[in-house]
């Protein structure tokens, strides 16, 4: 570490010292501006040169040439996109010449700038799958968690929705491809590496990315193959999302954006009405139906409520000559549709950079800090509402006083209970949110600064520029739970109230630093750039949590424990961990023909024991424009065409720290064994495997980029295969050589193929200003995946992992991980049916060709359907007219599975007589007819493929004193059209739907106007 | 020019530490707040913590309450606590239980049904050797060598040599488990390291050999119990719990090693009995309550505690499972019904009128309970048995509704003294007058009167003794191998004795029962187990 404050103290040393340099010899100076002649935007990349002497434009289009050789030749600019300039320009010994320069747009998609991992790239020399979606494409409406922003918008990109407002939201680029560590992208915002997961950061129940305000981002880009994201190592194996946020730009403005919105419930679970619920008990649980009510009770309906939101913006930016700023402020407050639930976001952030040395030494420096405060539905509240009888009344004045295990009479909560005291009767759902409180408070900040130099001027140097970025990420939260000792959900349970706390906090940084060099002359028939770094990073967790439980008094509710009756559980837990990498990216280009990049990272991981700590992930790719061979210039409606090829070797260590070190695991005070008279806490030795290391993506990436009749369409078109190896996974072993019957190794593997197509275009240009325009973007993609092996030293059953834990039966799975299949497969029996309705009990046997009596696991049981769609499609139309805007979002998913366990688990008519009181059913009963449970039926595998209508958005803009001020209305969610008979087709991850938290429409009308 | 030189002397600098980056390129990080195996044993109450998950693993599923941060994998840790999956497959198979519950291949288990990848069968495999295991772990780490590298003290030292024992005890009763469920299977001890290779399949008698070896070996260095109930000792190994455990392998030896050893099984009975340490509980019922640790009676049990050692397996399983329908969860201490586990008609049948032990069903056969048992899911089949309760003796509840102060008695003197009658019986020695007494002593108790005494031994019969095993030992966990024993569970004279669902379809409705092959004397070993370890044969039959 200390020679890393040594090489900072120097780098900035040799900036300062660098500063008064003066010309010499019979050379002189060229500056000067690249531009856009169209729209007098900057253009930065853009290579200059003069003689063998050249500079590279920067982000604002400024370029110096230092040394260029007395007398007049010729100063030619040069950038995809554009055409090239070349004009004759003379220059003195020891003076300085102004040259600006307005470069005229040939295909202005091809020139815009993505951002790639550790630098940023032009569209049209990207020979890798990266996909960049600027703000001004972003969804719109409630956005509370930044993901939702692209949500549609990316071919390959699949946004599992989260219908609790800022609830965390996954993203899978390219379909799964871990099962024990993490499947989500590596998240970089402006540079700092978030970490993997949602958001990177630490959640306490929201998603963690909530910190981002979406109206401060500026782009998103995905790098989806191997080869554009192996340049961020270990982390890279489920894809990149680099995250940019705005910058000031131009003159000084103010600019404010803000919402109101309301949100209906659209879908809530099936269960039988109050009519249907007395019929069924008198036929099958007759017993019971003295304990029927005459109430008419919605429980739904009366935890439900019409989620209302606003949102306020407002940001301050501009730039000078030598400096930008934009400071900006964001609040957002969304209730949920389900009472109990709101998220509420402040969130500050501070963009600034300056410019020193004549514009040789930049320096940006990015803070933001937030505050989220969510709420949330206590536990246990939604699936009590489905299953709680209808017919009966939300109070009971007669209840009596309870007594608590301590011996305090407790008052009862007035409340209705079921009669008795079982742990199988449901409870009152209104008795449980009324009392109970479940609230979290993040605040996280993330901040980097960081310093750039170019050493043009230096002879030999020039195109070098070095980067200093230092990052910071720290979060504090806070979840509180608390469950008052009398209403009935925690008597029957023996809990007695309880008082949860969990304070995890988390700080980590980074350090990068990196040189990048563009030289501008030739070497040999083309020019090169390199780009070679090193990067530092280290995480320090603590993770609090404490319980109590047989709580004294309601008093104080969540504001502190008065006196606990029982065992207090309380841990504590420290978790370090420290990356380090050096990277090194090469990349050649023949005059933007044949285009060939390289890039190979060296990480060092503490995850890993010795002998396994240093990986190498390399990457190669290359591209041929086509369209700019002689032979294809006679084809005028093909305006670009570039093949691409990748292939590149990627990471995933998002799993725990420690892994293979060997521990002794502590007990906690409920696990304690009475040793003579005195209770000892057990200390247990766990088996490890010491050899245990990352798993490795190796990927490959065929593609083209077109884009016909003079880029009025263009789009992408991708075939890719990823194959990951070393999947970890938990392995049975032989029990009597180690101290488990399991172990956690790298043994697996797994594959992903598919294809993407993405066609955008201006369908109608406007003929005049104010004239009907509309642009489209289509895109498409299908993943299929594949369980290659799991145990290939097993035969069997070894070779399966049961998994997707369901409602209905302790330790009961209905997905499986198989060779062969596609990861999470529903492991099910097929249904027999007669006259078009399921007969309970009898199943195909595995061969399809009998029928036999009930479901065994390994008898008749088989593997198909999937959750994860296998084609996506995304559709968005925008057109104005005049002052008028109209846009729209479709996105359709086909293939995918869900398994309704809400049916599953309650629709039997068994289920009112097992336990005491009868509880409400699934109206698939009224289907099935059923019994008995028959959780392991495919008849609870629906296909859930669908067609919603993500967002309408209506916009009118008008002057106002001079100032543009647009008046719009969204629709979030307005339909959805789909077959699945549950709440919601996108039910979450691994396709299973058990009260899962409804989802809303939602209707917002806003403003937006800049000062 | 000087400062330019400066600035590209530094910017070479910088290239190079980029390149090389100096010391900062370990990327090691020592965990610290993880219990390693090097930093543990630094604390000398390490030992005491060892030894007591060696004892918990009978009394918990994993090491967090409530069977969470399970100890094998596979399974749910309440489903796979090592008392539960004990008493399902010492009871469920038999003539004494089923249960109702659909849980994937649980209901195999009330039929004889299972197969070599039966969930609860395979757990308790697996169960067998964590308890192996962790004591093989225990005994490498405080070898006289290991202890001497920690600076170990020499009283500390003195207690290490009594907690050894105590593990070597708790290694053989588990391995008693393991030969009386599976026969032959690995042996593995402290002198097997770690995660090499398999160890070698052995046979029963070599097992059965090892077992009855270590207990001879460690009989003198096991604590010895005050006179019960004490404190100090409960729910330890002691020598009185050798002897008993020994007592049941020389019972059974005819089963494990084809020789059987009826002399020595009366001795090691005679042992525990003439000790003077153990008596009857004058109540019958107060073995089995909350406050059970108070009863002198018990030689050796599995303690657990509704605050500090809370499970959903052992006691605690029974007492919930044992509830439903009409019955009331407070009535038992506990906070709601399981519905779950009844008696085979075979079992309700075992009780004569008078006879207290069985008294506590009576009132539910009355309620609504049918004695034959159409459907194995009903609760309404089969007469509920709340024999083991989560209320005191003095009929308070215990300290937490939700889990059972209840210990699971595995060893008490009333078995004892049903040991010495049997052996006796089939020629082990003894005394025709101590045999006489024992098992009267135990009908008087049961009785409260002498109504039902023999008079002379001449009425006692090998299958009094095992109605009288199945109607003082019910629900105890001792059923299995007592059938097995007497050629009844399975095997050429299991026509001989049929009860409800013996040998049925675990789907089916046939509720009769029938003779059983003798391959289901023997559970299968897990199909993974044949993977994991290719030395290990699958035992005949599966």
């Amino acid at each position: 570490m200390r020679s890393l404050r040594w090489l900072i103290a120097c780098a900035l040393t040799a900036a300062a010292a660098a500063a008064p340099l003066a010309a010499q010899g019979a050379t002189g100076t060229i500056r000067g501006r690249v531009t856009d002649a169209a729209t007098q935007q900057p253009i930065p990349g853009a290579t200059v040169t003069f003689g063998t002497r050249g500079g590279i434009s920067q982000t604002d289009g400024r370029y110096t040439i230092y040394g260029a050789p007395a007398g007049t030749d010729s100063l030619r600019v040069r950038v995809i996109g554009y055409a090239p300039i070349s004009q004759s320009v003379t220059v003195a010994g020891g003076d300085t010449v102004n040259v600006d320069v307005a470069m005229t747009a040939k295909a202005v998609n091809l020139a815009s700038v993505v951002v790639i991992g550790y630098g940023q790239q032009r569209a049209g020399d990207v020979t890798t799958s990266v996909t960049q979606v600027a703000a001004k494409d972003f969804n719109p409406g409630v956005i509370v968690t930044p993901q939702s922003l692209i949500e549609n918008k990316v071919a390959g990109v699949e946004v599992i929705d989260n219908n609790q407002p800022g609830g965390g939201i996954s993203i899978r680029v390219r379909g799964q491809a871990s099962y024990t560590a993490g499947s989500e992208p590596l998240y970089v915002v402006d540079g700092v590496p978030l970490g993997t997961g949602s958001g990177g950061g630490i959640s306490t129940g929201n998603d963690p990315l909530n910190y981002l305000n979406p109206n401060d981002i500026e782009s998103i880009t995905i790098l989806k193959d191997a080869a554009s994201a192996s340049i961020y190592g270990t982390n890279a194996s489920n894809g990149v999302v680099l995250i940019t946020t705005k910058s000031g730009q131009g003159k000084s403005r103010v600019e404010y954006g803000g919402s109101f919105s309301a949100s209906s419930v659209t879908r809530l679970p099936s269960m039988l009405s109050p009519t249907q619920f007395r019929a069924a008990v008198a036929k099958y649980d007759s017993t019971a139906l003295p304990q029927l009510g005459n109430a008419n009770t919605n429980w739904l309906d009366l935890i439900g409520q019409t989620g209302m939101g606003q949102q306020h913006n407002v940001s301050f930016s501009g730039s000078g000559a030598a400096n930008d700023y934009r400071f900006s402020l964001g609040y957002t407050n969304q209730d949920g549709v389900v009472r109990g639930t709101t998220t509420q976001q402040i969130q500050l952030r501070l963009n600034y950079g300056q410019r020193f040395y004549d514009n040789k030494l930049s320096i940006r420096g990015n803070i933001a800090g937030s505050r989220s405060m969510d709420q949330f539905t206590p536990n246990g509240v939604l699936f009590n509402a489905a299953q709680m009888g209808p017919t009966q009344p939300i109070f009971d004045t007669s209840s009596a006083t309870l007594l608590a295990p301590w011996g305090a009479q407790l008052p009862p909560t007035g409340y209705y209970n079921w009669p008795g005291n079982s742990l199988t009767s449901r409870d009152n759902p209104l008795e449980i949110l009324n009392g109970s409180i479940d609230h979290a408070t993040t605040y996280r900040s993330v901040g980097s600064l960081t310093g750039k130099y170019d050493f043009s001027e230096l002879t030999g140097l020039s195109g070098l520029t070095g980067t200093v970025d230092v990052g910071y990420d720290v979060t504090y939260g806070d979840r509180v739970t608390f469950f008052p000792n009398n209403i009935h959900f925690v008597t029957k349970n023996g809990t007695w109230g309880s008082y949860g706390e969990s304070q995890p906090q988390q700080a980590n940084t980074v350090l990068d630093m990196y040189l990048n060099f563009q030289p501008p002359a030739h070497l040999g028939p083309g020019t090169v750039d390199f780009t070679g770094g090193y990067s530092y990073g280290q995480s320090h967790g603590r993770f609090a949590n404490f319980g109590e439980s047989q709580i004294e008094t309601n008093v104080l509710t969540d504001a502190g424990i008065p006196q606990s009756n029982a065992q207090p559980v309380s841990t504590v837990d420290v978790e370090d961990a420290k990356l380090i990498s050096f990277f090194g990216r090469a990349g050649y280009n023949i005059d933007d023909r044949y285009l060939f990049s390289a890039s190979l990272r060296r990480d060092g991981s503490s995850r890993f024991g010795p002998g396994n700590q240093w990986g190498n992930f390399p990457s190669v790719s290359a591209g041929w424009r086509i369209s700019q061979e002689p032979f294809m210039q006679g084809i005028s409606a093909i305006s670009d065409l570039k093949l691409r090829a990748s292939w590149g070797k990627t990471g995933n260590q998002a799993f725990g720290n420690y892994l293979f070190v060997p521990t002794y695991q502590a007990c906690n005070a409920t696990a304690e064994y009475n040793l003579g008279g005195q209770f000892v806490c057990p200390f247990r030795p766990s088996a490890v495997d010491q050899n245990i290391h990352w798993e490795a993506t190796s990927a490959w990436d065929i593609g083209a980029d077109y884009a016909i009749f003079g880029q009025r369409f263009s789009g992408t078109l991708d075939w890719y295969r990823k194959n990951t190896t070393d999947l970890l996974f938990d392995v049975p072993i032989d029990p009597a050589s180690n101290l488990s019957n399991h172990v956690v190794t790298n043994i697996g593997s797994m594959r992903n193929t598919g294809f993407e197509f993405d066609l955008g275009g201006r369908i109608k240009d406007a003929a005049t200003p104010g004239g009907l325009s509309w642009t489209a973007n289509l895109n498409v993609s299908h993943n299929s995946n594949q369980v290659v092996s799991i145990n290939p030293n097993a035969t069997g059953t070894g070779t399966q992992v049961l998994t997707g834990g369901i409602a209905g039966g302790v330790g009961s799975t209905v997905e499986v991980l198989e060779p062969g299949q596609p990861i999470y497969s529903f492991l099910v029996c097929r249904q027999f049916y007669s006259a078009g309705k399921p007969v309970q009990g009898v199943y195909y046997n595995a061969t399809g060709t009998d029928t036999v009596t009930g479901c065994t696991r390994g008898s008749n049981t088989i593997a198909e359907h999937d959750p994860a769609p296998h084609w996506i499609f995304g559709l968005t139309s925008n057109l104005s007219w005049n002052r008028f805007d109209l846009s729209f979002t479709l996105r359709s998913w086909l293939g995918n599975y869900v398994y309704n366990n809400v049916a599953s688990n309650v629709g039997d008519y068994r289920e009112l007589s097992d336990g005491s009181s009868p509880s409400n059913l699934s109206t698939s009963v009224l289907k099935s007819g059923f019994t008995q449970q028959q959780l392991l039926s495919d008849f609870y595998v629906e296909n859930a493929s669908f067609l919603r209508m993500d967002n309408i958005t209506v916009g009118y803009t008008f002057p106002w004193e001079a100032q543009r001020v647009r008046l719009y209305a969204v629709v979030q969610n307005a339909f959805t059209i789909t077959g699945y008979s549950g709440v919601d087709p996108t039910a979450g991850v691994n396709g299973i739907d058990n009260n899962i938290y409804p989802r809303s429409r939602t209707f917002t009308s806003g403003l937006s106007v800049v000062f | 020019m000087r400062v330019s030189h400066w600035s590209a002397a530094c910017a070479a600098v910088v290239a190079a530490l980029t390149i090389g980056a100096g010391a900062c390129t370990d990327p090691t990080v020592a965990p610290k707040s993880t219990v390693t195996g090097a930093n543990f044993f630094a604390d000398p109450s390490a030992y005491q913590q060892v030894l007591a998950k060696i004892y918990a693993g009978l009394a918990v599923g994993g090491q967090s309450g409530g069977d969470g941060s399970t100890d094998i994998s596979g399974i749910d840790g309440g489903f796979s606590q090592y008392m539960r999956l004990y008493w399902e497959m010492e009871e469920l198979p038999t003539d004494e239980a089923v249960i109702a519950w659909g849980d994937q291949t649980l209901p195999e288990m009330n039929t004889q049904g299972w197969s070599a990848s039966n969930t609860f069968v395979n757990a308790m495999y697996y169960r067998v050797y964590f308890q192996v295991q962790m004591v093989n772990e225990f005994l490498r780490q405080t070898t006289d060598a290991a202890l001497a590298s920690r600076g170990v003290s020499a009283p500390l030292k003195a207690k290490i040599h009594t907690y050894r024992a105590e593990a070597r005890f708790m290694r053989a009763l588990s391995y008693w488990h393991g030969l009386d469920f599976f026969g032959g299977i690995p042996l593995a001890t402290e002198n097997d390291a770690l995660g090499a290779n398999p160890p070698a399949q052995v046979t029963r008698t070599q097992l059965y050999n090892y077992v009855v070896g270590e207990l001879t070996a460690i009989r003198d260095s096991l604590p010895v119990s005050g006179v019960a109930p004490d404190p100090a000792t409960y729910g330890r190994a002691t020598k009185g719990a050798a002897d008993m455990l020994l007592a049941e392998l020389y019972l059974n030896a005819g089963v494990y090693t084809g020789v059987p050893d009826y002399a020595d099984a009366l001795t090691s009975a005679q042992n525990v009995i003439s000790s003077g340490l153990y008596s009857l509980n004058p109540v019958y019922r107060n073995n089995f309550t909350a406050d059970n640790n108070n009863s002198p009676e018990i030689i050796f049990a599995v303690a657990e505690d509704g605050q500090h050692t809370q499970t959903y397996g052992s006691t605690n399983f029974i007492i919930h499972a044992s509830c439903g329908n009409s019955m009331n969860p407070g009535n038992y201490g506990v906070d709601g019904c399981w519905y779950g586990l009844r008696m085979k008609p075979s079992a309700f049948r075992l009780y004569n009128a008078g006879d207290s032990r069985g008294s506590t069903m009576d009132t539910l056969a009355a309620d609504g309970q049918t004695i034959a048992i159409p459907s194995i899911s009903s609760f309404g089949n089969g007469i509920p048995n709340p024999k083991f309760t989560n209320k005191t003796s003095a009929g308070a509840t215990g300290s937490n509704p939700a889990f059972a102060d209840t210990d699971f008695p595995m060893f008490r003197l009333a078995e004892a003294y049903l040991i010495y009658v049997e052996a006796h019986l089939r020629s082990g020695g003894g005394t025709d007058a101590n045999a006489l007494n024992y098992f009267n002593a135990l009908r008087v108790r049961a009785y409260g009167d002498s109504s039902a005494v023999d008079t002379s031994i001449a009425e006692i019969t090998l299958d009094t003794v095992l109605a009288e095993r199945g109607r003082e030992l019910m629900w105890e966990a001792h059923r299995r191998t007592d059938l097995v024993r007497y050629g009844l569970f399975a095997g050429p004279l299991s026509g001989n004795y049929v009860w409800a669902w013996k040998g049925a379809n675990a789907y089916g409705t046939d509720s009769t029962g029938m003779a059983t092959d003798a391959h289901l004397n023997l559970y299968p070993i897990p199909a993974n187990e044949l993977i994991a370890n290719p030395k290990v044969k699958q035992n005949t039959g599966y």
